[in-house]
């Protein structure tokens, strides 16, 4: 008989064909159903703990947890029979004795699996009249707040702790009723890197957010789909926005990158997204006399005035916080002027923050999003691993300075003083940016679409999320447009379009579309880099 | 005093006997000083080892005690297996498993502090809090409360002069509720340390009582 690593099975009256070892959990997800379940998470063990998703699977004697028996072949399988729900009724029932019930003040509220799970299936009313256990609140230091009435006891978070993050926290404590998740005494979660996600992965409202408590409900935030800037390694996350302002950050699944986590330092790293003081009208200065002015007027002073600058040499100061795209139409822009070398500056920190049970993701190093881009696209780095100095040249140049995105903490007064022509994109001013002649604002990473290269050349693609503060517009935007006007070619209209130029003109990003991106990502030449030649 | 039929160890006397003396109880060859090093190890992880003096501030696992855990970890494949041992050792020395004792434990056996707190919290017969000399647990379970098990803690709450799992003033006694004991066929079935009192009523309560302060007296005048 031949082997076969494929089964076929009946899921709700649906065959589907399976590899060997799929559990039937699994195998409902293939063909769109969702069986309920609290402990089964894809990225840990399922211990079959909660009940949940018992399935009715016909010759068996009992019901069976669908989340750690295996399919196997000609099985036919009830998810939604009679008996499935009635124990699926039953279990939540159980599961509401003790519950609180605070829904109205519970962070949760919205996104709650066991909110979802009882209205969809459960009874419409509680036969239990008994006084309620009460453990109230713990918390667990860090980020985390435990609320012990509202714990379903899925073990998510200590297995989180044990498997991913390795470092066993988290234990439950006592037995029976009075069963609670805890640390060892008030040894808390202090110190821990990634304690972040128990709170993602916490079904119900035990494990919430201290920076996110009462801050806003679940369904008045907006997700986008975005690339994380806090490091190189390019989690992809989602941003929850409400009012125009960034909320929460929370991971989004890629197994390719960062499974579904991210490490705390990215979570917590928002709020300058938020920051008010933004650039909001290009400001151009001029015989001592700055002046906000409407784009047009801006970019035609603009291209009268650099060109003659750049005589005298160019100069140019790019970001790693920008897109591939903002960088390459920087670039391109450089390049007619004249100029060739385009520097960045990166912040380096000391120590890589690992989660160990997932390959190949940490909180890396570089703490910037795009270092691989610009190297990619040829820049050159310089200064200190604190992203400072190595730009004395450019400060005291008497031609053409481009600055794109870096905000110049470090630099004096005198930066550019000396400048023929001064141009500075950014987002926010700052003292050395007060001496561009043309200051002009430009969109954040939140505000605009485009793409990030990750440390392993993973090409991703972020969204807008928020409205754009005042006149900012997107790099690749205000350079394509600059660089058309002396060109004749036409300009970029869509972050895509910026894409499709960048990926015709450098050999690295050759063969990448922006649709086959996707909201995946794809790696840059690949082929040459999985043969070590990359 | 009755004629014990033969020197069964566990054997609690004949209903009422409650001034059986522990080597009656026991037999002889179950009563005396215990070698702290734990003699053989494939009984050193196990009872009778029931020190009459326990001592909360005394060092963990040194000494003979370090040898008795030595043995202990003979006894398991892993380190981890000891742990419930090694725990009831600490408990056996102090007492009770304080939290310092479990971070000790968890030193030893290499494992998570919050594992082994996980682990001692589950099970109740290691005590978190400390205990008096005499560790009342009274079955209130379904046979022993369907005979009066409510009336018999009630009793000996009464008689010590205690709150329930609080300590007397004395320091003698600490009375708990237990689940089943296993004795059902004997309600109401109390569990003083490890030895068993088989169908209490209130009545015999007081004589209890006197008779394990009498005990004391005898083992501090000594």
């Amino acid at each position: 008989m031949a082997e076969s690593n494929e089964i076929t099975l009946t899921i709700d009256g649906h065959e589907v064909s399976v590899r060997k070892g799929t559990t039937l959990l699994q195998a409902a997800q293939e063909i769109g159903t969702s069986v309920p379940h609290y402990c089964y998470h894809p990225g840990m063990s399922s211990p079959a703990m909660c009940r949940l998703c018992l399935v009715e699977v016909e010759g068996a004697p009992k019901p069976m947890p669908s989340c750690v028996t295996q399919a196997q072949d000609g099985q036919v399988v009830h998810t939604e029979s009679e008996l499935a729900l009635d124990m699926r009724r039953g279990v939540l029932e159980f599961y509401l004795v003790n519950h609180p019930l605070d829904c109205p003040i519970c962070d949760q509220s919205g996104e709650c699996k066991l909110q979802d799970y009882v209205h969809e299936e459960g009874r419409e009313h509680g036969r239990s009249r008994e006084p309620k256990r009460v453990f109230g609140r713990d918390d667990f230091g860090g980020d985390v707040l435990f609320y012990g009435d509202r714990c379903v006891m899925c073990t998510r978070c200590v297995r989180f702790m044990n498997e991913v993050e390795q470092d066993s926290r988290l234990t439950v404590v006592e037995r029976g009723n009075r069963s609670i998740i805890d640390t060892f005494f008030e040894e808390g979660l202090e110190g821990t890197y990634w304690h972040g996600n128990i709170v993602d992965i916490c079904p119900v409202g035990a494990l919430v957010s201290k920076d996110f408590l009462h801050k806003a409900r679940a369904w008045d935030l907006d997700h986008t789909d975005s690339v994380c800037p806090s490091c190189s390694q390019g989690c992809n996350v989602s941003l929850h926005t409400r009012d125009n302002l960034v909320q929460r950050i929370k991971p989004r699944e890629n197994l390719a990158v960062n499974g579904w986590w991210m490490c705390d330092y990215g979570r917590m790293n928002y709020e300058w997204i938020n920051a008010g003081h933004r650039l909001e009208a290009p400001l151009v200065r001029a015989d001592g006399d700055t002046r906000a002015m409407g784009w047009k007027e801006a970019l035609k002073a603009l291209l009268e005035r650099a060109p003659t600058a750049a005589a005298h040499g160019v100069k140019a100061v790019a970001s790693p916080h920008a897109s591939n795209e903002d960088l390459a139409a920087f670039q391109a822009l450089v390049r007619d002027l004249g100029g060739e070398d385009v520097l960045y500056r990166l912040r380096v920190v000391e120590n890589e923050r690992p989660l160990k049970g997932f390959p190949n993701l940490a909180r890396r190093r570089e703490l910037a999003p795009n270092a691989d881009g610009a190297e990619l696209l040829g820049m050159t780095r310089v200064g200190d691993d604190d992203a400072s100095g190595g730009l004395d040249e450019v400060a005291d140049h008497d031609g053409l300075i481009l600055v794109l995105g870096d905000d110049l903490d470090d630099q004096g007064e005198e930066f550019g003083r000396n400048a023929a022509c001064y141009i500075h994109l950014g987002a926010h001013g700052g003292t050395a940016p007060a001496n561009a002649h043309f200051l002009l604002p430009v969109t954040t990473f939140a505000e605009q679409e485009g793409t990030f290269t990750n440390r392993d050349g993973r090409v991703q693609r972020f969204w807008p999320s928020m409205e754009t503060a005042g006149a900012a517009r997107p790099p690749w935007f205000v350079l394509g447009v600059l660089l058309a006007e002396r060109t004749g070619a036409p300009a970029a209209r869509s972050a895509a379009e910026s894409f499709a130029q960048l990926s015709s003109r450098v050999d690295a990003f050759a063969g990448l579309t922006y649709e086959g991106l996707g909201a995946r990502g794809a790696v840059v030449n690949e082929t040459v880099s999985l043969t070590g030649g990359g | 005093m009755s004629d014990a039929p033969f020197k069964n160890p566990g054997w609690a006397g004949n209903t009422g006997e409650f001034d059986l003396s522990e080597a009656e109880v026991r037999g002889d060859d179950f009563v005396g000083d215990r070698e702290r090093a734990g003699a053989h190890p494939s009984t050193s992880a196990t009872y009778p080892y029931m020190l009459a003096e326990k001592n909360p501030d005394v060092p963990l696992f040194e000494g003979e005690y370090h040898e008795r855990f030595e043995k202990i970890l003979t006894q398991y494949p892993t380190k981890q297996a000891a742990l419930l041992p090694a725990l009831g050792l600490a408990q056996e020395i102090r007492g009770y498993v304080s939290p310092e004792s479990m971070d000790r434990v968890a030193e030893l056996l290499e494992l998570a502090p919050a594992y082994v707190r996980g682990v001692a919290t589950f099970y109740t017969m290691y005590n978190k809090r400390p205990v008096g000399r005499h560790l009342v647990q009274v079955c209130t379970n379904i046979s022993c409360n369907l005979c009066g098990a409510d009336e018999v803690l009630a009793a000996f709450l009464r008689y010590t002069d205690t709150e329930m799992g609080e300590t007397s003033d004395d320091g003698e006694f600490t009375v708990i509720e237990a689940e089943c004991l296993a004795a059902c066929g004997f309600p109401t079935c109390v569990q003083i340390n490890s030895r068993y009192f088989e169908n209490v009523t209130p009545a015999d309560v007081p004589k209890i009582v006197e008779r394990l302060k009498a005990e004391s007296g005898e083992a501090s005048g000594s």
